[in-house]
């Protein structure tokens, strides 16, 4: 039991300061020279930052709404969450052949993206009362603005002189990759990664844009951490294997750290996402509308895009970089293509989901 | 030119510096000995005298007068009003010279009269700034052109105001007990203002950014007519639009003065952190915004990039050093922002990193407390020169201060504009769509 769950093991109210709490640690987490947060406590096992309070905080509120909704938990499919591209297969091919700059790209996108991810922060929030009928005190919901967002962005971004997911990301891909350059079109590969061609027409037009962008938000958010499993999976194997990584038990530490830090993200959003389930939504006109219906509608939503955008874009972006970077290192650069082609995971989206 | 006409440019720019510097240290003293506050004095009527005594020493000596006077006018954030409004008829509105002084350029480049080149060219200017004036045509085939004619004697004044920046220089460096290394920064402006007399450098600049945005609507560089340009002459396609300062005129046509800044920002961000090529001079005459009705009704803002006389290159590497310096300001990292100056090529006297995080520290204290809100506020490039100068920070990289400055014109358009740009936005992921997508 954790000292704060300890201390208080039915609270269901915490003060801002509380859930940006860090547990006690004995040796902080130092990777490649950074200095990241979290760390170690006497046993040498992995502690992650803001956790004092936050995690029991968390099963206070589930344990709370179990016992008082008829919904459960939110969950998304695992049946949903396509393999990563590139496969462990195709990375490990890539890097035995001497072909780094793919494997350095997808790292560094992940540091960058995850990065971002400290900007539901800046998510404006509306009232509570103005779109959900029933009380809403003592559930991690009402803590979103006070302390579940600030958290969740200073685990990814870093936060004073601590660095977060970005630099723990780039510190496993400068462990295992022994400090590779970036490549210098970086930036724009993520800046100009092209959107659907259009402005996303509205999903729930019953309620008020904020409340849109705000439960959108939550749910994007969700599935992108429920989806990432499967990133942390692949890293974790590739950057283990002492044939392709420099440092194999450093990098794979880092991905384990990384990986354990982002539980709470997946627990306090689905949380508070089963929490609007359970209650009933009020809608522009002031029309009552079921939370269930309205959660699980914006999930379907949500899993068919990201599903759809996933696939052949990204394994042009990969052919591209194999042939940008493959010259003069392979002797034939089709050749090492077809290849990684052949190590491919093959998914299809499940059939309830089609386009 | 001639060397007495020089000595007397050179004391005549110390003598503003010093008129200005003592009129504000008179007033001072005098209330000091009258026992009032100085800052409870209203400094507006010295302020206007100030300005327009430092227009006319600009439109007078012109050369980098006028482009220092162009800093100034759009600083708001920075100047008093005063100046401010007075200064930034420097951006276009500088006193253009005659068309008999003009004329022989015009001809000598295009090696023809101008009778032949144009069926009917304007002898007033549309506009007049620092390098070159802007006179409307007519081409032979019935397109509506813009001529940029280089002033005849530009070069000269350039050349002189860099030897005597050079000398000022010298002896900062001298008499400073801990001087920032100002030398490499004049260079690079040497190095650059020698480009920017150079057409051909800036039409080969415009015709790149013009590809960089290829596939964005929200951007539109003016297209160039070869033949009818040369080193000191560019005729190009004639496009207008509403200056991106000019918040009046933004709301009387819809745009959403809020929309020019983040689309400004997220623009500037794409060319300096993701294309590491930009059109270094954002000031508010080489920006023109036009409104865009889209399918749904919206009114969105479209721009017209000009001059790319001050364009640059940035080293391989640099735009991502940049995207993780701001993104760690952005995000009130510390420890981020020191490796990022480290890897961007700053440097401290001892080499020990506590200035640099000093700095960072510095900079995040006073972005709104260290409470994050993702916005490139109007202070940040302001703090950040101030801080260098605080610390002992000696060298900073000359591409670092062009992208300052450029920023620093952004944040003085946000100003006058009443809104803020949120950089984490203009950097995110597919933010360099974003134009397309707006459609």
């Amino acid at each position: 039991m954790s000292q704060a769950a300890a201390l208080h093991p039915s609270r269901l109210e915490f003060s801002l300061e509380e859930l940006l709490a860090s547990p006690k640690l004995d040796t902080p987490l130092i990777a490649g020279g950074v200095r990241c947060h979290g760390g170690f406590d006497g046993g040498g096992h992995y502690v992650s930052p803001r956790t004092l309070w936050r995690n029991p905080a968390v099963k206070a509120w589930q344990e709370q709404h179990l016992a008082t909704s008829p919904t459960p938990l939110v969950e998304i499919p695992k049946d949903a969450v396509p393999p990563h591209l590139p496969s462990v297969a195709q990375a490990k091919l890539l890097l035995k052949e001497g072909v780094r700059e793919p494997m350095v790209r997808t790292l560094t996108e992940i540091a960058i993206i995850e990065g971002f991810g400290a900007t539901i922060r800046e998510l404006p929030v509306p009232p509570l009362s103005s779109f959900i009928r029933e009380d809403v005190g003592g559930t991690a919901l009402n803590h979103l603005t006070g302390g579940l967002f600030e958290a969740h962005a200073r685990d990814e971004a870093g936060w004073g002189e601590e660095g977060g997911h970005k630099q723990m990301w780039e510190a496993a891909r400068d462990l295992a990759l022994s400090k590779p350059k970036v490549p210098g079109d970086i930036l724009m590969a993520i800046m100009g990664r092209r959107g659907n061609g259009a402005r996303a027409g509205r999903a729930l037009p019953q309620f008020k844009e904020e409340v849109e962008r705000v439960l959108g938000f939550m749910t994007n958010v969700l599935i992108v951490e429920v989806f990432a499993a499967s990133t942390f999976q692949w890293a974790e194997d590739v950057l283990s294997d002492p044939e392709v990584s420099d440092a194999p038990k450093d990098a794979a530490d880092m991905v384990r750290n990384i990986r354990a830090d982002e539980s709470p993200h997946v627990e306090y959003l689905r949380t508070a996402l089963s929490e609007i389930s359970a209650r009933t939504l009020i809608g522009e006109d002031g029309s009552a509308h079921n939370g269930h219906e309205v959660v699980q509608g914006l999930i379907g939503r949500s899993l068919k895009a990201v599903m759809h955008q996933r696939g052949a874009a990204r394994r042009e972006q990969i052919h591209a970089s194999i042939r940008a970077s493959a010259k003069g290192i392979v002797k034939d650069v089709e050749d090492l293509i077809r290849r990684f082609d052949e190590l491919e995971t093959p998914w299809q989206p499940p059939a309830r989901y089609a386009a | 030119m001639h060397p007495i006409a020089r000595v007397l440019r050179t004391a005549r720019t110390a003598v503003l510096a010093g008129r200005v510097y003592a009129s504000y240290r008179v007033l001072r003293a005098v209330d000091r000995f009258r026992g009032a506050d100085p800052k409870a004095r209203d400094y507006s009527a010295l302020n206007e005298r100030n300005a327009w005594l430092i227009y006319r020493n600009a439109v007078t000596l012109r050369g980098l007068m006028i482009k220092l006077a162009q800093v100034i006018g759009t600083r708001s954030d920075v100047f008093p009003p005063e100046y401010v409004k007075i200064l930034s008829q420097c951006h276009d509105a500088v006193p253009a010279r005659s068309w008999a002084e003009i004329l022989p350029v015009l001809e000598a480049e295009l090696g023809a009269k101008a009778g032949e080149a144009f069926a009917q060219i304007e002898q007033t200017p549309v506009a007049s700034a620092s390098l070159a004036q802007v006179h409307r045509a007519t081409l032979k085939t019935g397109e509506s052109v813009a001529v940029k004619i280089q002033y005849p004697d530009i070069e000269d004044l350039v050349r002189t105001d860099l030897a005597n920046t050079e000398r000022l220089c010298r002896v900062y460096e001298r008499f400073d007990p801990q001087p920032l290394a100002l030398m490499p920064l004049v260079q690079e402006m040497q190095k650059h203002l020698a480009l920017e007399l150079d057409f051909r450098r800036e039409v080969e600049s415009g015709e790149r950014i013009s590809e960089l945005f290829r596939d964005d609507p929200a951007v539109r560089v003016p297209k160039v007519y070869h033949d009818l340009s040369g080193g000191r002459v560019i005729t190009m396609e004639f496009l207008g639009g509403m200056k991106p300062n000019d918040k009046a005129a933004l709301v009387a046509a819809g745009i959403d003065p809020q929309d020019v800044v983040q689309e400004l920002m997220r623009i500037y961000t794409t060319m300096i952190l993701a294309r590491g090529f930009f059109q270094a001079d954002p000031h508010p005459g080489n920006i023109f915004v036009n409104p865009h009705r889209t399918a749904d009704g919206r009114v969105i803002p479209r721009f017209v990039l000009l001059d790319f006389g001050l364009s640059k290159e940035l080293p391989d590497g640099f735009g991502y050093g940049l995207f993780n310096l701001m993104f760690a300001l952005m995000t009130t990292n510390e420890g981020a922002m020191v490796r990022a100056f480290i890897e961007l090529g700053f440097e401290t006297k001892t080499g020990d990193t506590g200035s640099l995080l000093a700095l960072a520290k510095a900079m995040n204290r006073r972005s709104r407390g260290g409470q994050f809100r993702g916005e490139f506020t109007d202070e940040v490039t302001e703090d950040l020169f101030n801080t260098i100068r605080e610390n002992p920070v000696v060298k900073v990289p000359s591409d670092f201060v062009l992208v300052g400055r450029a920023f620093s014109l952004l944040s003085g358009i946000a100003h006058t504009l009443g809104g803020q740009a949120n950089v984490l936005n203009a950097m995110a992921p597919g933010s360099a769509d974003t134009g397309r997508r707006a459609e």
